[in-house]
C-alpha cells in the first residue's frame, strides 16, 4: 500500500524526478567515457608523446571518482529533500520507521539503477559521438580508441552499483534518525548567516599567499622542475578552497554592507540569496574552479602540443616547399600557391658528395631559420646567408679544402637536405662553376619555395611529398622527409592521441563540473519555493524575480569560473618546459568551457525558476 | 465627507470549470469601506472569508463582479499591473508573518519602497519612521530568527505601512501569536487607525481580536450574513459579536 502511495506521488513529482535522472546519467556516462580512454592502455601508449600518460591517467581516474561519489551523494540529497515530507506525513500516520526507510531505500537504488542502465548507454553513445566528432574536427587519428569497451562497462557498473548501495544505505538512515516533526517541517527550516572574525582574515591572506606561491612555481616550473610541479598543484588546490572559504562570504557581505546597491528595487533580497548560497556553497564552488581549471586545462594543453607541431616545423625550417627534381605536377601545384620566395639551385651526387654551385648560391642566397628549439623566440624573423665563400671548393670533410663557412652549412643541412639517406655519410661541396661542369654524375635540381601560409596547403604539400617519396630509390624508402611537412605531418601523428585524450577528457571534466554546482543548487530550492511566493504576494513582478534568478546565480556561476580561468591562464606557463608556445590558440578551450558553461548556467536558471516560481492564472 | 477605499459589488468566486462539479465560494458579496475605517471580517471555516481578501488583495480572480480600490477598476488589470497595484497600493500581514528570514528587519520593511525605486536616503526616513511608530526601531538590524513573534508581526505591519498604502489588509494577523503580544498587535493596530487613518481590513476568526474593529461583517457559505458595527466600549462589542458568532453556530445547527 506504501508502496503504492510512494510511486504515485513519484509520478506526480515526475520533472524533479526526470531532474535526478539527468543528473545521474550525466555523471554515469561522463564516468563511462572516462574508463574508455583509461582502461584502454593499448590506446593511450601508443597515442601520447608523455610516457607516464597512465600516470596521468590514474591521478584523474580516482579524481573523477572523488568527484562522482560527492556528486552523488549531492543528488540523493536532493532525492531525499523531494521525499521528506511525504515521507514523514505517512510516519505521522502511523507508518512504521522501518518500512518508511525501506522504501526510500529501494526507491533510491532503483533510481540508481535505471540510471545506470541508461547512463552506460549514453555513454556509449557519447564516447562514440564525441569520439568521431573530435577526430572529424580536428583532423586527428584515434586509433584502437572503442566507444564501446567491456572493462570500462565493467567498471562503471561495480562502482555505481557500490556508491548506490551507500548512498541508499545513508539515505534510508537519514531518514530513520529524522524525527516525524523535523520531517514535516523540513521546509521551514532557517538559514543562519555566520558572522566573519579574524580567522576568516587570516585564511583569506593565508589562502591569497598560497594561490601565489603555486602562481609562481607555475611559472617557473623551468627551474624548479618537478618539485614546481608539486609546489604549484598543492599550493593552488589548498589555496584556492581557503579563498572561497574566506574571501568570497568577506566579498558578500562587503557588497551587502552597501546601502545604496542594497536599497535597489530587489538587490536587498537578490544580494541576501546570493550571500546565503555562497557562504552554504564554498567548498563545492572552490572544487568547480578545480574542475574548470583541469577541464580547460587539459583541452588547452591538448591543443597546445597539437599547435606547437607547426611551430616546430617551422622553427627547423624555413622554406616550406622542398623539392629534389621538382615534375611537372609540382609546379603545376605551386600555381595554386601564394609563393612568396622560390629558389633553385644545382647539384650534383655521387657516392662521396653532394656538391653545390657556388654561383647559384651567391647568385641568391637562402634564408635560414634565426630561432632555435632552446632559445625560442616568438617574433624572431628567419636571415638570409649573407657569409662569403672560399674562393677554392670548400666542403664539410675539411681535406684539401676550406671548411664551408657555418650559416652556409646550415643552411645546406636544414634547408636543401630532405632526407637523412639522401645525406647519408656524404661530405657537402661547394663548388665553382666550371669544377661542377667537369664533376660525373647527374645534374639535379633543387627548388625552394617559401609561400604565405604553410598550413593553407596541406594537401598539395601532402601530394608534393608523396611523389618526392617516390623518387628515392627503394633501399633508401623509409617514408618520412625532412622537410617541413614531412616534419609536421609526423609530429601530427604523434601528438594527436594527446590532443584527442586532452579534449575528452576536459569535456568528461567540464560537464561532471557543471553538473555538480547545478545539483546543489537545485537540492536547495526546495526550500526557497517560500520566498518567492511571498515576495509574488507582496507585489513583486515576475519579471523581477526571474531577473534576480538570473542575477544571483550568475553571480555563483562566475565566480569559480573566472578563478578557473585564471588558474589555466597562468597553469598553461608550466608547458614552456616542453612546448614553445603554450598560449597558442587557448582561446579555443576558453570558448568551449564558456558554452559548456553557458547551457549548464541556463538550464540551472530554467529549472530553479520551475521550483520557485509556481504558475500562476 | 468620507470617500470609499475599497467597493465590492457583487461578487462571485465559483471553483471548477463549467459542467464539472462547481463549487460556489462567494455567491454575490457586496461590500464597502470608507477611508479611515478598521473593518473586520468573520465567519466559519469555509464562509469565503479567505477567498474574498484574496480578491480584494488581487491574489485571485474573481469569477463575476468589479472590485474597485480608490477609485482603481482591479479587477481588469493584467498581472504585471496587479502586481504593482499591490506593491504600492496595498499593504499585508499574514498569519505567518511572511518575513523573509535571510534579510534583516530593515531590509524586510524598506522592500516595498526599495521595489518602487525610491532613493536610498529617504527609504532609511521612512523605516525609521514606521518603525517608531510600530516601536521596534532597536530591532532594524537584527534577522527575523533573532526576535519574539509579536516583534515579526510588528516588522510584517511596518513593511506593509511604509509605502503608505491605500488599505492594510490583515489575514488572522494575531493567529501565531500569545495572547499578551496578541493585545499588542491589536492596540498598535488600533493605534494606526486612529490616530494615523491607516484604513484596515482584517479578517479573523477569533473574537476578541475582532473586538478591535468598528465594523464587521460575517460572512456564511459565501454570502453576508450580518453586519454589526461598535457604538459602546470594547467589551460590550465583544459580547454582541459573540452573540453573533452563537446565532451563526445556531443556524449551522438546524441545517
Amino acid at each position: 500500500m506504501l508502496l503504492k502511495l510512494s510511486l504515485s506521488s513519484m509520478r506526480k513529482m515526475l520533472k524533479d524526478y526526470l531532474v535526478l535522472l539527468i543528473g545521474l546519467v550525466i555523471s554515469i556516462s561522463v564516468f563511462y567515457m572516462f574508463q574508455t580512454l583509461a582502461l584502454n592502455s593499448e590506446f593511450t601508449k601508443e597515442n601520447s608523446i608523455i610516457s607516464s600518460i597512465q600516470l596521468v591517467f590514474n591521478v584523474g581516474a580516482f579524481l573523477l571518482a572523488f568527484i562522482t561519489i560527492f556528486y552523488i551523494f549531492y543528488a540523493n540529497s536532493f532525492l531525499l529533500s523531494l521525499r521528506r515530507k511525504e515521507l514523514g506525513m505517512y510516519r505521522v500516520l502511523g507508518a512504521k520507521r522501518g518500512k518508511i526507510s525501506q522504501i526510500l531505500f529501494l526507491e533510491t537504488l532503483a533510481m540508481g539503477i535505471l540510471s545506470l542502465i541508461v547512463g552506460s548507454l549514453v555513454g556509449i553513445g557519447l564516447a562514440g559521438g564525441i569520439g568521431s566528432l573530435l577526430m572529424d574536427q580536428l583532423d586527428i587519428s584515434a586509433e584502437g580508441y572503442q566507444p564501446f569497451y567491456t572493462p570500462a562497462l565493467l567498471m562503471t557498473g561495480e562502482f555505481f552499483i557500490v556508491l548506490f548501495l551507500i548512498t541508499s544505505t545513508v539515505n534510508a538512515v537519514r531518514l530513520a534518525r529524522a524525527t516525524e516533526l523535523d520531517l514535516i517541517r523540513s521546509e521551514q527550516q532557517h538559514d543562519r548567516v555566520k558572522e566573519i572574525g579574524v580567522g576568516t582574515v587570516l585564511a583569506a591572506v593565508f589562502g591569497l599567499a598560497l594561490v601565489a606561491v603555486g602562481y609562481y612555481a607555475l611559472i617557473h616550473m623551468k627551474e624548479l622542475l618537478a618539485l614546481g610541479l608539486l609546489v604549484g598543484a598543492v599550493a593552488t588546490t589548498v589555496g584556492t578552497y581557503l579563498l572561497f572559504i574566506a574571501l568570497l562570504p568577506a566579498f558578500m557581505k562587503l557588497l551587502k554592507q552597501n546601502q545604496k546597491l542594497n536599497d535597489q528595487k530587489l538587490n536587498a533580497f537578490t544580494l541576501a540569496q546570493l550571500h546565503f548560497r555562497v557562504n552554504n556553497l564554498t567548498k563545492v564552488l572552490a572544487t568547480v574552479a578545480m574542475l574548470i581549471a583541469l577541464g580547460v586545462g587539459a583541452m588547452a594543453g591538448g591543443l597546445a602540443f597539437q599547435n606547437n607541431v607547426a611551430l616546430i616545423a617551422n622553427v627547423a625550417r624555413v622554406y616550406d616547399v622542398t623539392l629534389q627534381d621538382p615534375a611537372l605536377e609540382d609546379s603545376e601545384a605551386l600555381k595554386t600557391m601564394a609563393v612568396e620566395e622560390q629558389l633553385t639551385y644545382r647539384y650534383k651526387i655521387d657516392d662521396n658528395a653532394i656538391s653545390y654551385v657556388k654561383e647559384d648560391l651567391l647568385a641568391h642566397p637562402p634564408l635560414i631559420s634565426s630561432n632555435s628549439m632552446t632559445e625560442y623566440r616568438r617574433d624572431s624573423q628567419p636571415i638570409r646567408v649573407s657569409a662569403q665563400l672560399p674562393a677554392g671548393i670548400s666542403s664539410t670533410s675539411g681535406k684539401d679544402s676550406e671548411p664551408i663557412p657555418e650559416q652556409w652549412e646550415q643552411a645546406i643541412r636544414n634547408e636543401f637536405i630532405s632526407s637523412y639517406s639522401m645525406l647519408g655519410d656524404r661530405q657537402i661541396q661547394i663548388v665553382d662553376q666550371s669544377t661542377f661542369a667537369a664533376m660525373k654524375g647527374d645534374e639535379h635540381t633543387l627548388l625552394l619555395a617559401k609561400v604565405d601560409d604553410f598550413l593553407k596547403y596541406k594537401p598539395q604539400l601532402k601530394a608534393m611529398q608523396q611523389r618526392q617519396i617516390g623518387l628515392l630509390s627503394s633501399s633508401e624508402e623509409d617514408g618520412t622527409l625532412m622537410t617541413k611537412y614531412g616534419m609536421y605531418e609526423s609530429l601530427y601523428a604523434f601528438t594527436s592521441g594527446t590532443m584527442f585524450m586532452g579534449f575528452f577528457l576536459g569535456i568528461a571534466f567540464l560537464a561532471m563540473m557543471a553538473s555538480c554546482l547545478m545539483f546543489k543548487i537545485l537540492s536547495g530550492a526546495t526550500r526557497d519555493r517560500g520566498r518567492y511566493q511571498m515576495l509574488r504576494k507582496i507585489g513583486v513582478r515576475k519579471s523581477w524575480l526571474v531577473g534576480s534568478i538570473y542575477k544571483e546565480l550568475f553571480l555563483v556561476f562566475i565566480f569559480p569560473a573566472l578563478m578557473g580561468l585564471l588558474h589555466v591562464w597562468v597553469g598553461m606557463k608550466m608547458f614552456s618546459v616542453i612546448l614553445l608556445e603554450p598560449y597558442v590558440q587557448l582561446w579555443i578551450p576558453t570558448l568551449i568551457f564558456a558554452l559548456i558553461y553557458a547551457v549548464y548556467y541556463g538550464i540551472t536558471v530554467q529549472l530553479y525558476r520551475g521550483i520557485v516560481l509556481s504558475k500562476e492564472a | 465627507m468620507n470617500t470609499s477605499v475599497l467597493e465590492v459589488k457583487q461578487v462571485q468566486k465559483i471553483y471548477g470549470a463549467k459542467g464539472e462539479s462547481q463549487s460556489h465560494a462567494l455567491k454575490g458579496v457586496t461590500l464597502n469601506i470608507q477611508e479611515g475605517e478598521f473593518v473586520g471580517i468573520m465567519g466559519p471555516s469555509g464562509s469565503g472569508k479567505t477567498t474574498l481578501l484574496n480578491i480584494i488583495s488581487t491574489l485571485d480572480r474573481p469569477s463575476e463582479g468589479v472590485i474597485e480600490i480608490a477609485g482603481t477598476d482591479i479587477t481588469k488589470m493584467n498581472q504585471n499591473q496587479l502586481a504593482d497595484f499591490r506593491s504600492q497600493r496595498l499593504g499585508f500581514i499574514f498569519q505567518d508573518f511572511n518575513l523573509l528570514e535571510n534579510l534583516t528587519i530593515y531590509e524586510n520593511i524598506a522592500l516595498p519602497l526599495s521595489l518602487q525605486g525610491i532613493p536610498s536616503p529617504q527609504i532609511r526616513e521612512q523605516v525609521k519612521r514606521v518603525a517608531k511608530t510600530l516601536g521596534i526601531e532597536e530591532l532594524l538590524t537584527k534577522y527575523p530568527v533573532q526576535v519574539s513573534g509579536g516583534q515579526k508581526q510588528r516588522a510584517a505591519a511596518a513593511r506593509a505601512l511604509v509605502h503608505e498604502p491605500a488599505i492594510l489588509l490583515a489575514d488572522e494577523p494575531t493567529g501565531a501569536l500569545d495572547s499578551k503580544n496578541a493585545k499588542s498587535l491589536l492596540a498598535a493596530m488600533s493605534d494606526l487607525n486612529e490616530n494615523h487613518h491607516v484604513s484596515i481590513l482584517m479578517v479573523t476568526h477569533d473574537a476578541f481580536s475582532a473586538s478591535y474593529c468598528q465594523r464587521i461583517l460575517f460572512i456564511q457559505d459565501g454570502s453576508l450574513y450580518k453586519e454589526i458595527h461598535r457604538t459602546e466600549d470594547r467589551s460590550s462589542f465583544f459580547k454582541q459579536i459573540l452573540d453573533v458568532l452563537a446565532e451563526l453556530g445556531a443556524s449551522q445547527e438546524t441545517d
